[in-house]
């Protein structure tokens, strides 16, 4: 086991390097830069040179990768161009609405995705199963933005119910009543995801059901609802629960359009916005601790999976 | 009131918690502004927000005259080369400093040397020459100098000359925002807003506020920027009671907003203009006039402002780069503006020996009515037998490709209202495009050799007609933009200025 | 080979909602094939006059902020959507299963692919899709690269995961112990097995492309703007939404039904498949 685990942290130190030189090359790629952003319409090329100059963005890109990857080893991501504050601060910022905003969704996931995935499964085969499966395939065929502009339209600009965007800090005035804004990007977020959930949790309540322990508790004679509750969903949800991990790290980095059509400052519109800027800290910074959160989940799946399921051998 | 959320309880914590209301000023901007350092930079959001922190010399009046601001007033020598200002007393900084003629000597240097319009006023040198006067060199007589210091918009704001000498020509830092208006800098949350709050030791102008000059007075405690990219949103949130102003509105909401009670329309005062730039530098436009010529007659500017605006209350077919009101508004040259006529362009491109290269149309997506108005040109000039290539790219990677000659034949972008004619993108020679011919030459000398205001007005009338002649850009029409506020919100003005100031603002 | 269309067939006649999505997927092909005969005015025909007009019997979907008509532009709208997901799941096949087969055969080398497919997975997959296209320039091969390359990664896992495990079927490794050679292997044994997973494999891409696609669409980064595609449309009639809301729901349902349908599709080719290799095709 142990060292199962420092091989797998070491491949994943691995996999992050190979991916912050990816990063880093790529993102100097792309056409365009900071500084006439910056400088704005009426600047003259001389200008843009100049300012190009004593911001470094003129040396060799190996020279700036060291640099880069030295400070970020340390904790420094360096500096937004054009926020000019640290990096680090950008992500934190960012990082408070996208949990937050992940966190409600996987609510909404758990709350329908699991116990209609279970009614599908326990109804297997009847117009019910049918009904629901067909759901949870339109559910996940529904771009989000299209749901969240036609939410916005109904529950915030015509009923009033909602605040329409933005979303101001749980720790500013409002406090936690300012989780409200968060509630129509979350059912607009969620209802793909959903349809995951809940064709996973059917999925996995019929294999088990197809395991010998269940069909031994059934020849013992106990009550079917029992069985159901007691030996079929406890081990189905297992795979579930594993699902869990990956799905949240999806909903952080792939609520960007959802976020630009509720104007919130998540992490994922905060990207966009600095590639339109070439704010080349931020996207490096934002991409590179995804990568990590992506890396660092996917070790704990396995580990985790490991853990827990007794046949898969370590 | 806010909208009642039916969550009961809810709304009741959430009108509880929020008692400020009346006294922060929530501003829903179309983005983030960049560095508010605005000697650095021109966009037209920074502006508005720093004009709060930042002061000139000079302002302008309601009717868009210069007027002494930190300065009491400023004098020519005879040879125009020399202009001495007296600076206002007891004009106090952020910080608790004293505003001295050393931090106005190193601010205009520092602007003159790294600024976004460094080099438009031909400063030399700037010298403190007394405690409260400052002396100016030009390298030629600028009779609009006065105008110069009072434009904000990438202009000389006024900054301690120990944090100008260490930013020099990077952009100034957020921690060392420090200026000498009403409003000091709070707080910049990347994505969530900007936040200013109100000087409390600050120095107003003893006179009555009169457009952006007079006295100044914050009413609000707070001004909050907050950034909210889609107009639609924009306007549900004013609606909604989340914002109390929301600018740059679409011009087809306007019908939807233009009744409703809820809501207060503020037309701005100053339109906007679409500008379609030529490459004079290369490439099939760069020396044959007259096929530019025939690009003109191909366009009609009231089909693409139709589709790029749509409410006709908000635009103007017109030719004139001022427009009606302005003391420099002149309809002189316009006449090959707006003829729309297929046959005569198509006539026209095949005298200049046009032979069906396709002429590439620089765009970005950023700027919805660019990609509009393109598109609609585009069509327009394939009517007339003209090949056009449109290559659509992201703002970014449109001000790095149109630096490049070989890159593109046409462009478009947007200019602002501007005070006087020596800010026009267009007479900057090393702007892209590259318009430098001897006519120029002549017309701009003619421009800014002199102070007196009737000949600098005759002199515009020339240069205006010679760019409808030379054609180095081509006016789309004017857009009058709107913004959206609150019904409860005052604002010192009706219509909304270019940038729109909220000293002397407030709610009942 | 009819074995195979039988898999397609079959389920249609015996599922309803298989029926329906098969006959939308249909007309979706017609509209793209025969647009200038189905559409009735050009996708591009601008008439400022005429503009945002509610739907009539003159333009059945309205007409959009050029005054350009909606219905004609929505049937246009199918030949991109077409174009994309053929694109993108040619690209995802054609590099993905022989990563995938290179992978199961040669351990060494699998090792090396997959590690790259894996770096490829620790990517955001929108972000990473985003930035490509901002490297490579807007255009529809980009889109089609960009989408494509995040099915890559999955298609190669689980030709990869299929491969391996035909590869220690009893009568696979009995052909090797009797010489047989790799590359008759992967014709008689492994490629055979593959069709009915890709199948499924396909349609669900074919799916998501038109997903992935739209969102890319609306942020800009699709598509060029000068293209009639349903995403473009819904970009670029969004702030209409109060105004014309009618603008933005044909697009969408376009989007949804499209999507739907394939997903559907991809169902019940799934529920026909070989039960060994069905877990790994996602639940």
């Amino acid at each position: 086991m142990g060292r199962y685990v420092i091989g797998r942290i070491g491949a994943a130190a691995a996999t992050l390097f190979a991916a912050s030189i990816v990063i880093f090359s790529f993102i100097h790629l792309i056409p365009g830069d900071p500084v006439s952003v910056m400088l704005g319409d009426a600047a003259t090329p001389e200008q843009v040179a100049a300012l190009r100059e004593r911001m470094g963005l003129d040396e060799p890109i190996w020279v700036q990768y060291l640099v880069w990857a030295g400070n970020a080893l340390q904790g420094d991501l360096g500096r937004s161009i054009f926020f000019e504050t640290p990096v680090t601060q950008v992500i934190a910022d960012g990082a408070e609405t996208s949990i937050l905003l992940a966190l409600i969704t996987m609510i909404w996931i758990v709350l329908f995705g699991i116990p209609v995935g279970i009614l599908a499964a326990i109804r297997q085969g009847t117009w019910i199963d049918q009904g629901l499966s067909g759901l949870a395939m339109l559910l996940a065929s529904v771009p989000t933005f299209w749901v969240g502009l036609y939410l916005i339209l109904i529950f915030a600009a015509g009923l009033g119910w909602f605040p329409s965007s933005g979303y101001p800090s749980i720790f500013e005035g409002g406090g936690l009543a300012n989780l409200q804004y968060l509630l129509l990007p979350s059912i607009a977020l969620a209802a793909p995801n959903a349809a995951l959930i809940l064709r996973l949790t059917r999925a996995s309540m019929l294999d088990v059901s197809r395991e010998d322990f269940v069909r031994t508790a059934r020849a013992k004679g106990i009550r079917p609802s029992r069985v159901v509750l007691r030996h079929i969903l406890r081990n189905a949800l297992l795979a579930v629960v594993s699902a869990f991990g990956f799905t949240f790290a999806a909903l952080i980095s792939e609520a960007v359009v959802t976020e630009t059509v509720f104007a919130l400052p998540g992490i994922g519109r905060t990207v966009v916005q600095s590639i339109l800027r070439r704010d080349y800290p931020v996207i490096q910074g934002v991409i590179l601790v995804t990568v990590c959160l992506y890396l660092v989940i996917n070790l704990l799946v396995d580990l985790s999976y490991r853990l827990l399921d007794p046949r898969v051998e370590l | 009131m806010r909208y009642g959320y039916p969550l009961g309880a809810t709304a009741l914590a959430l009108l509880l918690a929020t008692p400020l209301g009346a006294q922060t000023l929530r501003y829903a901007t179309i983005g983030e502004p960049p560095s508010l350092d605005i000697q650095m930079g021109t966009a037209t959001l920074a502006t508005t927000i720093a004009q709060h922190m930042f002061e000139t010399l000079y302002a302008f009046d309601g009717e868009g005259v210069p007027q002494p601001f930190l300065a009491t007033g400023g004098e020519v020598s005879e040879d125009g080369l020399t202009v001495k200002i007296t600076l206002r007393e007891g004009v106090m900084f952020h910080d608790g400093d004293e505003m001295t003629a050393e931090d106005v000597a190193a601010s205009l240097l520092r602007w003159s040397e790294f600024g976004a319009r460094a080099g438009i006023l031909g400063l030399e040198s700037a010298e403190a020459t007394g405690d409260h006067e400052v002396t100016l060199t030009l390298s030629e007589p600028n009779g609009a100098w006065q105008s110069i210091l009072a434009h904000p918009n990438g202009g000389p704001v006024i900054y301690p000359a120990d944090i100008v000498s260490e930013a020099e020509g990077e952009p100034i830092s957020p921690e060392n925002y420090v200026g000498t208006g009403p409003y000091v800098f709070g707080e910049l949350r990347p994505n969530r807003y900007v936040e200013l709050t109100r000087f409390d030791d600050y120095t107003p102008l003893d006179a009555p506020a009169d457009g952006e000059a007079g006295g100044r007075e914050a009413l609000f405690e707070t001004l909050q920027f907050i950034p909210v990219p889609d107009v639609g949103t924009r306007m549900s949130g004013v609606q909604a009671g989340d914002y109390d102003y929301a600018e740059y509105i679409s011009g087809d909401l306007y019908g939807l907003v233009a009744e409703d009670p809820a809501i207060q329309v503020k037309i701005s005062e100053a339109p906007i203009f679409g500008l379609m730039f030529t490459n004079s530098e290369e490439g099939p436009l760069s020396d044959n006039i007259p096929l530019r010529e025939a690009v003109l007659a191909a366009l009609d500017m009231e089909q693409a402002l139709q589709v790029s605006v749509g409410e006709p209350e908000l635009y103007a077919v017109d030719g004139a780069f001022f427009p009606e009101g302005s003391v420099w508004h002149t309809e002189a040259g316009t006449e090959p503006y707006n003829q729309g006529d297929p046959e005569k362009a198509r006539q026209m491109a095949e005298e200049a020996g046009y032979d069906g290269t396709p002429l590439k149309l620089l765009v970005s997506t950023n700027y919805r009515e660019h990609f509009d108005q393109a598109t609609v040109f585009a069509r327009q000039l394939g009517e007339a037998g003209i090949e056009t290539e449109m290559v659509v790219v992201d703002w970014a990677t449109l001000l790095t490709l149109r630096g490049q000659p070989s890159e593109w034949d046409l462009f478009m972008t947007h200019h602002g209202a501007m005070p006087d004619p020596v800010l026009f993108t267009v007479v900057n020679e090393s702007y892209p495009g590259w318009w430098q011919t001897d006519e120029r030459d002549a017309a701009m000398a003619a421009l800014t050799e002199t102070s007196d205001l009737d000949e600098r007005v005759a002199a515009w009338a020339d240069l205006q007609t010679l760019i409808w002649e030379q054609v180095p850009t081509i006016k789309v029409g004017d857009v009058y933009s709107f913004d959206i506020a609150s019904p409860n919100l005052q604002t010192p003005w009706e219509d909304a200025p270019a940038f729109p100031h909220f000293w002397g603002a407030s709610t009942n | 080979m009819l074995g195979y269309l039988r898999v397609w067939t079959r389920p249609v006649v015996s599922r309803p909602l298989a029926a329906l999505a098969g006959l939308f997927l249909i007309v979706v092909l017609c509209c793209a094939l025969f647009a200038p005969w189905i559409a009735p005015y050009p996708p591009d025909q601008i008439d400022p006059v005429n503009r945002l007009l509610p739907p009539d019997a003159a333009h059945l979907f309205g007409t959009d902020h050029y005054g350009r008509d909606t219905f004609s532009r929505a049937v246009y709208g199918a030949r991109l959507a077409l174009l994309i997901g053929v694109g993108v799941v040619s690209f995802a096949l054609a590099s993905g299963v022989p990563i995938g087969i290179l992978s199961a055969l040669y351990p060494m080398l699998g090792r090396v692919l997959m590690r790259m497919v894996d770096v490829l997975m620790s990517f955001p997959s929108l972000l990473l899709a985003l930035g490509l296209i901002v490297i490579l320039g807007q255009g529809v091969l980009n889109a089609i690269l960009a989408i494509g390359l995040i099915y890559l990664t999955t298609t190669a896992r689980i030709v990869y995961g299929v491969a391996l495990r035909l590869r220690s079927e009893p009568y696979v490794e009995a052909a090797r112990s009797m010489g047989a050679g790799t590359l008759w292997i992967v014709r008689r044994h492994i490629l055979p097995n593959m069709v009915s997973p890709l199948l499924v494999q396909a349609s669900f891409v074919f799916a998501f492309a038109q997903l992935g696609a739209a969102a890319l669409d609306f942020l800009g980064l699709g598509a060029p703007p000068e293209i009639p595609s349903w995403g473009n449309m819904l970009a670029e009639e969004r702030i209409y939404i109060t105004r014309a809301s009618w603008l933005l729901l044909w697009p969408g349902l376009m989007i949804v039904l499209t999507a739907f349908s394939l997903n559907v599709m991809g169902d019940v080719l799934r529920d026909r498949m070989d039960p060994r290799f069905r877990e790994m095709m996602g639940k």
